[in-house]
């Protein structure tokens, strides 16, 4: 897949915060002052960042369900339909007969429902993610990136509101 | 065409240049390959007329593995016999085969068979010579020898044996029928007691009540088939009767297990008890002639149980038994038969069957059976070549060199001899000895007769092309008799099938047969021409010589143990030994397979800290000898017994060097017995140790109700097995409430509605097995059958010891009683073959449905789709699935042995399940005929193998579903159960339980 | 910069962590420096030994598997035991990271990733025995159901065919989430290294840049695949329990057996997790992240809980055989204690029922040299359960006439150890190319430097 380091560069800032409280205070700033589409980058899931960005519930929940359901389905139909397409009795026991299907069913369900699930992670966060975002190693460390799309005339007072939070480094990046 | 069978390995080419070389395989053969035969071959655009590709033909001949002479009928295929049975119309074994006489096939395609004539050159080595120049070099050694000519044959009576006759008179020479187990003690026994020469017919089926002194008749003595049958009769349960069988030997062989009543009397006593019996019945009935009361008077049972070991109060029992049911037997055989009190035994019996008026009823004398000239022939002529009498001598169907004990020193006098011509099939003990191989035609191969009793005129005729360059053993009389020319110029037949014929035309005189074609061609197709034999002679008690007598055995040798030695039930004195089947389908007493051993007895094996597999060493002034340890419960504690028919130096790769040889013990004959038992044997342990090569488990039921038994009076009562069981307060019934019946039974219900469906809708036949377990003696013949009829492998001693031999049918034998000493030993035999049930535990396993069930409720299993999971072997209750280890196929059937292969039956590969099919072959080979005729099929036109086999018919199958059928009833009979059958696997094969009779003192 | 150190603060139950981001990034990635000579030694060792068994695998294959020491009527030997073995040894992977996580249990994330990768490659391992043990190796693909000219399907109701989707389906999802977990920590990794290996470790990290998008989905799909992990490592060795349990044999039909196998593959599996990590802490030098008071701890209490339900399994089999009246299932146990194979039967007895029970005491738990050997009674014995299990039992069923003992061969042998060889290969050069401790979820544990200090 494309990586968003090598498509076309967004413009705005990119600034760095130390502190959690900080890139919280930061966000809702932004956020206060309309500033929707902002990018933040975290080592690890976060409960204040998060609460900050207030995102709606991720709809892979729902792809997990059709995947399981799916597979719960092919289970019954391949074994029935296998069942009978060739007859054949084993054990005196029906030719189709439920209860030992129900094993490959579940293992269907389990089967597709995961599959599914990371296919939609693939699908949303990667190849749907944003692209030409800037973007610094250390925030996979100890540091918390947040980027604010920001064209040349409001860059100023951007920036001066993200140091004033407490960013520790802030970079402006140009198209 | 020898040379390319001989290098034939199992490819396509070579495999069609051999069938086309024999008759019929015509068009394969043209679209095999060109070999020296194929202008000699016929294209099927003439039909060649009893060969259609693909069908079997069928020819009758005669059995000739031993003297009995036994009707077979040979199937063929292209022009290979594949499978021997018995021919129903033979009077001797109306249909029936035993295991050796089938494995004559693997005798016929026998890798280690002479290929052709053979000279030995100074260094020792043979060399192959053209038949011209054998014939050449014989007619002019006969030249130089002039009368100082010996001929050893075996015991069969028959025109070539007549011509054999004739041509040594001829000569001046002498002729010695030699039968390793012949039974000159019986005939002088007649002589004494009866003034008749003869060897008297046994007539077991009208008995009431028998006693066997060692004989054993359901296997090694006599004529086992015919004996069988008639046991089958009078034990069998057959109108609701069962005629007591006692044994009395100090070892139980097949018979003995088959027994009532085992008494293990000391070896060699068993005329003190004869004598004691008829002792008690004259004392008792009187009205017999005087002088025999005299002559009696002296055998007390109080003498008797001194010397027997039987307490007298048994022996009065059972004289007073055996006078009480008319008519009764008493026999003698076996080892009773082959020691120095052997004459006096035999006369004892004699004596006894008289006075309980058993002659004419179940002694029948006037049946001529031949019988060779006893050993006292053999060791003059032994004398003779050691004197240096014997200028040449010839050797056909014999293996003296190898039967003769040691101690005899025949070999040696037999080494002496100038000029030694054998006319063996196989470079056997004597062969390897001999200057000059005549390898004569397999029974198979050539024109002959056969005369096994008197009335019964039984034909030979070949049924493929040879396999080797060998000639029928009668041209090569007439071909030397030609070239010698004086005395014997008179044999001047065109060939050996010219004289037999003139014969018969005689022959057909004789019995008033204008029509000599019909008559001859009648005789081919029913395998000879059977007439009554001539009314019983009468003979009477010759008093003056029935001399009432008993010795004391006097044995040689020191030792706290007797030594017996006995004919093995499968290798017979050792012709059996290169025959793969013989040697891996385990011995029926013992389940030992590939190996010799020596029995112990239980409380022996105590006194000597000895168990299973611990290798003795037994020695006698004759010699020593090596074996492993069976522990066997019947046999007395002061015996130890070994098997003959192993130890071979030569006679093929099967045999040689293969266990040891039993006979380097005995002391050397005084008389017309071989001594099988003669001497003591010191026993001292080895401390080494090997697995015996057992097919046998556990030999316990451990209560599993396996081997099913019923009281006779129950039986005769038409109880069940269970209900006899509650009868003896050993069992209740299980009380079932509606309800769970209702469940149970309503939900097989609803199972068996949803099975309905695509081929398995309507009404299929249903294919079942019934099996006596009051006829099954244990023989094995369905077993060899089994083996010939569906290709199966034979795995070697090394894949036996890891439990992998391939019995699809197996007889299992369980040991009764016998757990503390002095309790009585009884076995029970049981045939377990796949049972096909309804609701298999193999089939639901097999995750690519290589097992399943066939629409006429056939376990089916397809080698093709088989991936060897082994899962449904596993979950096989009774344990009858088979696996492939190794490529089995490939290492089984040493050329030219894979000729013998049945076409009809896949040869199974590597990695794959197999098990009984129930004949499916044969199956569909009657269901394509019946569709063809436009008819069902009907009852008993046609049957499984093993069922076809069983001597006393024990074994039927057929259609359930057909109630008229005989399997039907027998599902139904009171006695009928099914093994296993709380698992609810539903087996379609029911087993009727052996009937057992009161238990006494 | 200036980075506030934080004062250290707790978990939930008070267990302390002193480190900070940075530190966990520096010591989870100094893990894959260049390998020592003792690591390869090891690592070819262990290869050596795999194509041993791969040798003797081509032996079975060209002349047949009569080499192993197959004795009917033991059609089942090493090769199914060492088949359950594996497969069990997965189970306390997902465990730990699928339940555990589900339970929030906090010690979980130092030792997860390591127990994840030895579920996928002991699953893997597992996976090749139906393979090698039956009779045509070279037609397994015939248990799958792919369509062909003939119309031949599997047969569904077959517990072999179970075990092939609970199998594979097992290993698909065990190695999805173990790769999905991955894909943050690669990416820090990633953002360390320099040179071939940047390009390397950033296509394995997919793009991932931690974005508060990416984490949004992630953080719920991890749930969600834990979800599904969880009833699926309950039903495999359920599956794999019935493939004894469906069948007569008495010793394998009981109702027992799903719960029990499953109990004692997580047992063995903790035991493996055990015998593995004591050494590898100490290799990678990561012995402060994961420690003796806390996570072993909590290792060693899981295995006595197995543990204990295990011996109640075995005296509950015991006591049915008996309670049943059944004659073939208590001659089989008594067979099991006292017959040929009474030095199997109790060595099993011993090293699971018995030894798991040191773990009452904590001296015991929080001792690594006593977990170690431990760990190896409780390899030992969980190899020996499934021989029992499988051989005893199949030496003597319903037919006395069909008994018999197994003689195992080289073959067999062979193959037990070659599958040894197999797993450590892959674990070793795993070891070495991935974060072993999971760097994001431990972050995830330690709260960030605050401005304002205190808690959130």
């Amino acid at each position: 897949m494309a990586l968003p380091l090598r498509s076309r560069r967004v413009p705005g800032l990119l600034a760095s915060f130390v502190h959690v409280d900080a890139a919280a205070d930061a966000i809702r700033a932004l956020r206060a002052r309309g500033h929707r589409n902002l990018v933040v980058y975290t080592a690890a899931p976060n409960h204040e960042i998060e609460e900050a960005l207030d995102h709606s519930v991720s709809p892979v929940r729902l792809v997990t369900l059709i995947g399981g359901l799916t597979g719960c389905a092919a289970g019954f139909g391949m074994t029935l339909w296998m069942s009978y397409d060739w007859p054949v009795l084993v054990g005196g026991k029906p030719i189709g007969s439920i209860p030992p299907y129900v094993v490959i069913a579940f293992e269907l369900t389990i089967l597709l429902g995961a599959l599914s699930t990371v296919a939609a992670v693939a699908l949303f966060s990667v190849l749907m993610g944003k692209r030409g975002i800037a973007y610094d190693p250390k925030f996979s460390d100890d540091q918390i990136g947040v980027f604010v799309p920001a064209g040349g005339d409001q860059a100023g007072a951007v920036e001066q509101m993200l140091r004033s939070a407490g960013a520790v480094e802030v970079r402006r990046e140009a198209a | 065409m020898a040379d390319e069978t001989t290098a034939s390995t199992l490819d396509r080419r070579k495999f069609l240049t051999v069938l086309g070389a024999t008759t019929g395989g015509g068009a394969l053969a043209l679209s095999g390959c060109s070999t020296g035969k194929v202008e000699k071959l016929v294209p099927y655009l003439v039909q060649s007329e009893d060969q259609i590709p693909g069908l079997a033909t069928w020819y009758a001949s005669t059995c000739t593995e031993c003297s009995t002479g036994c009707g077979v009928h040979v199937r063929t295929r292209e022009g290979r016999p594949v499978k021997l049975e018995g021919n129903p119309e033979h009077p001797v074994n109306r249909g029936k085969l035993c295991s050796r006489g089938q494995a004559a096939l693997q005798g016929l395609y026998n890798p280690g068979r002479v290929k052709g004539p053979m000279a030995r050159n100074p260094d020792g080595s043979f060399q192959a010579i053209t038949w011209d120049d054998a014939i050449a070099r014989l007619a002019a050694k006969l030249g130089e020898a002039g009368s100082r000519v010996a001929v050893i044959s075996g015991a069969g009576r028959g025109t070539f044996s007549d011509l054999l006759g004739d041509w040594t008179a001829a000569l001046g020479g002498r002729l010695v029928r030699h039968e390793t187990f012949d039974r000159e003690p019986e005939r002088a026994a007649n002589r004494q007691v009866f003034g008749s020469d003869q060897l008297p017919l046994y007539d077991l089926g009208k008995a009431r009540y028998i006693v066997s002194f060692g004989a054993d008749f359901l296997d090694t003595w006599g004529a086992p088939l015919e004996q069988a049958r008639g046991f089958a009769a009078a034990h069998g349960f057959e109108g609701g009767q069962v005629a007591k069988l006692v044994y009395a030997a100090p070892r139980m062989d097949l018979t003995g297990l088959n027994a009532d009543q085992w008494l293990p009397i000391k070896p060699g006593s068993e005329a003190a008890l004869a004598l004691a019996m008829a002792q008690v019945l004259v004392s008792e009935r009187g009205g017999q002639p005087a002088g025999l009361a005299g002559a009696l008077a002296a055998y007390t049972p109080a003498l008797a149980a001194e010397e027997t070991g039987v307490p007298a109060a048994t022996i009065e029992r059972l004289a007073r038994e055996f006078a009480a049911a008319r008519p009764s037997l008493a026999l003698a055989g076996g080892v009773a038969a082959q020691h120095a009190g052997a004459t006096e035994v035999c006369a004892a019996v004699n004596i006894l069957n008289f006075v309980a008026g058993n002659i004419g009823e179940t002694v029948r004398f006037g049946a001529e059976l031949p019988a060779a000239d006893g050993h006292a022939a053999l060791a003059g002529l032994a004398r003779s070549m050691n004197a240096g009498e014997v200028g040449v001598v010839l050797v056909h169907d014999a293996n003296p060199v190898y039967t003769q004990p040691r101690a005899t020193g025949f070999a040696d006098a037999f080494r002496k001899v100038g000029y030694k011509v054998s006319t063996s099939l196989y470079l056997d003990e004597t062969a390897a000895l001999c200057d000059l191989l005549l390898p004569q035609h397999h029974a198979l191969e050539r024109w002959d007769d056969l005369r096994p009793r008197a009335g019964v005129y039984s034909l030979m005729q070949p049924v493929l092309e040879p396999v080797f360059d060998t000639l029928p053993a009668g041209d090569i009389l007439l071909r030397v008799s030609q070239k010698a020319g004086g005395a014997l110029a008179r044999f001047n037949a065109p060939s050996y099938e010219a004289h037999l014929k003139s014969r018969w035309q005689a022959l057909a005189g004789e019995l008033g047969e204008s029509d000599f074609a019909a008559f001859w061609h009648g005789a081919l197709q029913r395998g000879g021409v059977y007439r009554e034999p001539p009314a019983a002679g009468a003979v009477s008690l010759a008093l003056e010589n029935a001399q009432a007598s008993y010795t004391r055995p006097a044995l040689g040798g020191e030792g706290e143990f007797t030594f017996l030695t006995y004919p093995h039930p499968m290798l017979y004195d050792g012709r059996g030994a290169n025959k793969p089947w013989l040697l891996e389908i385990a011995d029926p007493v013992t389940k030992i397979s590939w190996h010799s051993w020596v029995e112990v007895g239980p409380g022996a094996a105590r006194r000597l800290d000895v168990r299973d597999g611990e290798i003795l060493e037994l020695s006698t002034p004759q010699g020593t000898v090596e074996a492993p340890v069976f522990v066997y419960p019947g046999i007395r504690d002061d015996v130890v017994a070994m098997p003959l028919g192993l130890g071979h130096t030569a006679y093929g790769a099967f045999a040689e060097g293969r266990g040891v040889n039993p006979l380097d013990l005995l002391a050397a004959p005084s008389g017309e017995y071989v001594p099988y038992l003669s001497t003591r044997v010191a026993v001292r342990k080895t401390g080494r140790y090997r697995k015996l090569a057992s097919v046998a488990g556990v030999a316990r039921q451990l209560g599993r109700g396996i081997a099913e038994s019923i009281p006779l009076a129950a039986a005769q009562k038409g109880l069940t097995v269970e209900q006899a069981y509650i009868e003896a307060g050993l069992g209740h019934h299980e009380v079932n409430t509606e309800r769970e019946l209702e469940a149970v039974h309503g939900w097989a219900e609803e199972q068996h509605e949803a099975t309905q469906y695509g081929n398995y809708e309507g009404e299929n036949p249903q294919w079942a097995m019934a099996i006596d377990l009051a006829k099954c003696t244990g023989c094995n013949a369905c077993v060899t059958a089994c083996y010939a009829e569906n290709n199966i492998p034979t795995v070697g001693e090394e894949q036996v010891l890891k439990g992998r031999e391939m019995t699809w049918l197996r007889i299992e034998r369980y040991w009764e009683g016998g757990e503390e000493p002095g309790e009585p030993v009884s076995a029970r035999f049981v045939p377990m073959l796949c049972q096909h049930c309804a609701n298999a535990p193999c089939e639901p396993v097999c995750p690519v449905y290589a097992a399943y069930h066939t629409p006429d409720g056939l376990n089916g299993q397809v080698y093709n789709r088989c991936v060897g999971t082994r899962y449904c072997a596993n979950n096989c209750p009774y344990k009858v699935r088979y696996f492939n280890w190794y490529k089995y196929n490939e290492r089984a059937w040493p050329a030219p042995l894979h000729l013998q292969l049945n076409p009809d039956v896949t040869v199974r590969a590597r990695g794959v399940m197999e098990k009984c099919t129930f004949c499916i072959q044969r199956i569909r080979g009657a269901q394509n005929q019946a569709r063809l005729e436009d008819r069902p099929i009907r009852d008993g036109e046609f049957t499984t193998a093993c069922a076809q086999a069983c001597p006393s018919d024990c074994i039927v199958f057929g259609n359930v579903r057909d109630p008229s059928s005989r399997v039907a009833r027998l599902a139904q009979n009171p006695r009928g159960y099914r093994v296993l059958e709380d698992l609810n696997v539903r087996p379609a094969i029911t087993y009727l339980a052996k009937v057992l009779l009161p238990a006494e003192a | 910069m200036a980075v506030v150190a934080p004062p250290p603060v707790g978990h939930g139950d008070g267990h302390a962590i002193t480190q900070t981001h940075a530190d966990v990034t520096r010591d989870v990635v100094a893990t894959l420096s260049a390998p020592s000579r003792g690591y390869v030694l090891l690592l070819l060792g262990s290869a050596a030994v795999f194509l041993m068994g791969l040798l003797t695998f081509l032996i079975l294959v060209i002349d047949g598997l009569g080499h192993a020491g197959y004795q009917p009527p033991i059609f089942w030997s090493v090769y199914i035991t060492t088949f359950v073995f594996w497969v069990g040894i997965g189970h306390a992977g997902t465990l730990i990271s699928a339940i555990l996580f589900l339970f929030r249990s906090p010690w979980r994330t130092a030792v997860y990733r390591s127990t994840e990768v030895m579920t996928v490659f002991a699953v893997m391992t597992a996976a090749l025995f139906p393979i090698i043990h039956i009779g045509r190796q070279w037609i397994f693909y015939w248990l799958l159901p792919y369509p062909n000219q003939r119309y031949l399907w599997p047969n569904f109701k077959s517990p072999l065919i179970w075990d092939v989707f609970a199998i594979s389906t097992y290993f698909t999802v065990s190695a999805t989430f173990l790769v999905f977990g991955l894909v943050p920590d690669v990416a820090a990794v990633r953002d360390k290294v320099t040179g071939w290996r940047k390009t390397v470790y950033g296509l394995a990290s997919v793009g991932w840049q931690g974005t508060d998008n990416q984490w949004r989905h992630y953080s719920r799909a991890y749930l969600y695949l834990a979800a599904l992990a969880t009833p699926l490592v309950l039903s495999v060795h359920s599956v794999v329990s019935w493939d004894f349990a469906v069948s007569i044999v008495p010793g394998w039909h009981g109702t027992i057996f799903a719960p029990y196998f499953v109990a004692g593959a997580i047992y063995s599996g903790i035991g493996m997790v055990l015998t593995l990590i004591i050494p590898l802490r100490r290799a990678l030098r990561i012995e402060h992240m994961i420690t003796p008071e806390y996570h072993f701890d909590n290792l060693a209490k899981l295995t006595l809980l197995t543990g204990s339900i295990l011996f109640y399994a075995y005296g509950m089999e015991y006591f049915v055989a008996w309670y049943s009246g059944n004659m073939f299932e208590q001659t089989t146990f008594y067979r099991r204690a006292f017959g040929p194979y009474w030095w199997a039967g109790w060595t099993m007895i011993i090293c699971n029922a018995f030894v798991s029970q040191l773990l009452w005491f904590r001296k015991v738990r929080t001792n690594l040299t006593a977990l170690f050997i431990i760990s190896i009674f409780i390899n030992v014995g969980m190899w020996f359960e499934r021989f029992v299990i499988i051989v005893s039992s199949l030496s003597n069923d319903y037919v006395p006439w069909a008994w018999d003992q197994l003689n195992p061969s080289w073959a067999d042998w062979g193959i037990l150890a070659g599958s040894f060889g197999w797993f450590g290969m892959w674990f070793l050069l795993f070891a070495k190319t991935f974060p072993i401790v999971a760097i994001q979820e431990i972050k995830e544990m330690i709260p960030m430097p605050r401005k304002r200090g205190g808690h959130h």
